[in-house]
C-alpha cells in the first residue's frame, strides 16, 4: 500500500485514471516521493537493475530510478519524462517490495474459476493474453502481470495494473483468490500437459519473474520463494487451442 | 587439461537444491543453469576439499556405471563449469591446504 507525494494535478489525474480500481483510502505501508528529473541520456539503454544491501535497495529502468529504505519505509523516485508515476519503474518497485514479504510478481495471466485462480505464465506471444481473452465471464485479474504471494492458507494469485496487450480492460478488477495451479503455456492445435518437477518449474518460473536477476541477493531470494511456491502449487506445461474447451480441459488437471 | 591434484571449487553465485536437482545462476550472464541429478551431485562435491579423483571415487559408489565412464563425464561436465565460470580449478598435491 502506497502513499504517494509529490504529484502535480495533472500527473495526479493521469495516476488516478491509471490505477483506479488500485486506490484506496487505507493508511500507507510505504511512502513514495515522486519527483520529475532524470532525463534520456545518449548511448545505449542501460538495463533496469535492482540492486539491495543493508536494508537500502535501489532499482532503475531507465531513463527513472528509485532508491529506497525497507526500514523507514520511504521511496525516493526519479521519474523521466512522461508519466510520473512511470509504470514500468513502478511495476520494478512492487516486485521488489512484493520479494521482502515472500511474493513474486510474474509475467503471467491469470483467471478466476469457481472461486480459484489458473495462473498462465511464459513469454510473449505464448498466449496469456489469448487465454484471458477466453476467460467469459470468469475475473481476470490480469493479462501480463500478476503477483503471486503466500497466505495463511496457501499461494494467492493478485490483480495488478500492469496490463499487456489486452489493455486496461484487462486490468480493471483488485481480486484475489486461491492459486489452483500454475501453468506454464505453448500454443498448440491440441490441449497436452506435463506435470513439471520441482526444478523445471522453477526453472521455467524464474526467466517470467520481473526483477532484473544481476544481484547475487536478489537471485538468492528469488530461487528460495519460487522453490516454496512450487512446492505447494501444482505446476503444468500446457500446450492449449485458443477455444473455451480450455476450461473443461483444465478441471481435470486436479 | 591435467585433471591430477585438481580441486574443483563452487564460486559464490546464487544455487538451490530442489528434490535430487539443482539450479545455479550465472548473475552475470544472467543464465539459469538446470542440473540433473548427477550434476547436482558433483556440484555439491566441488567444495573445494575434494580432488577429482575423489569426487569420481564418491559418484562411482552412488550411481551406476563404470569408472571410465563417469571419470570422462565428470571431467567433461567440471570443464563446461569452468568454461562457465561457476568452478574455479585449484591445484595442490594431496593433503596440502588450501
Amino acid at each position: 500500500m502506497f502513499g504517494v507525494a509529490g504529484l502535480g494535478a495533472t500527473a495526479r489525474a493521469w495516476a488516478e485514471e491509471r490505477y483506479g480500481p488500485f486506490l484506496s483510502r487505507r493508511a500507507p505501508t510505504f511512502g513514495v516521493r515522486v519527483r520529475a528529473t532524470e532525463r534520456y541520456r545518449p548511448g545505449r539503454t542501460p538495463r533496469p537493475s535492482a540492486t539491495w544491501a543493508g536494508g537500502r535497495f535501489a532499482l532503475a529502468s531507465h531513463p527513472s530510478r528509485a532508491h529506497g529504505d525497507l526500514g523507514r519505509r520511504r521511496v525516493d523516485f526519479r521519474a523521466g519524462p512522461g508519466p510520473a508515476l512511470n509504470p514500468d519503474l513502478f511495476r520494478l518497485l512492487c516486485s521488489f517490495l512484493l520479494m521482502q514479504k515472500g511474493g513474486v510478481l510474474l509475467h503471467a495471466s491469470s483467471v478466476v474459476d469457481e472461486g480459484r485462480a489458473w495462473v498462465f505464465s511464459g513469454p510473449s506471444g505464448s498466449g496469456k493474453t489469448t487465454i484471458a481473452g477466453l476467460a467469459g465471464d470468469r475475473p481476470v485479474l490480469n493479462d501480463e502481470t500478476i503477483a503471486l504471494r503466500p497466505a495463511p492458507r496457501g499461494w494467492e494469485a493478485c490483480a495488478t495494473p500492469f496490463y499487456g496487450s489486452g489493455g486496461p480492460s484487462m486490468a480493471r478488477t483488485n481480486e484475489r483468490a486461491p492459486i489452483r495451479g500454475l501453468c506454464f503455456l505453448r500454443k498448440a492445435d491440441h490441449f497436452a500437459r506435463r506435470r513439471l518437477s520441482a526444478s523445471e518449474a522453477v526453472a521455467r518460473a524464474f526467466p517470467e519473474v520481473m526483477l532484473p536477476k544481476r544481484d547475487d541477493r536478489v537471485t538468492t531470494r528469488l530461487l528460495d520463494t519460487l522453490a516454496a511456491l512450487v512446492a505447494t502449487v501444482p505446476t503444468w506445461e500446457l500446450a492449449f487451442k485458443p477455444e473455451p474447451a480450455l476450461w473443461s480441459y483444465l478441471d481435470g488437471l486436479d | 587439461m591435467d585433471w591430477t591434484d585438481a580441486f574443483p571449487v563452487r564460486k559464490s553465485v546464487p544455487w538451490r537444491t530442489l528434490d535430487t536437482e539443482a539450479l545455479v545462476v550465472d548473475v552475470k550472464g544472467g543464465l539459469l543453469y538446470p542440473l540433473n541429478s548427477v550434476g547436482a551431485r558433483i556440484w555439491d562435491l566441488c567444495d573445494g576439499a575434494r580432488s577429482v579423483d575423489e569426487i569420481v571415487g564418491v559418484l562411482a559408489a552412488e550411481f551406476e556405471a563404470p569408472e571410465p565412464t563417469i571419470r570422462a563425464d565428470a571431467i567433461e561436465f567440471l570443464e563446461r563449469l569452468a568454461d562457465a565460470k561457476l568452478v574455479s580449478i585449484e591445484r595442490r598435491r594431496k593433503g596440502e591446504s588450501r
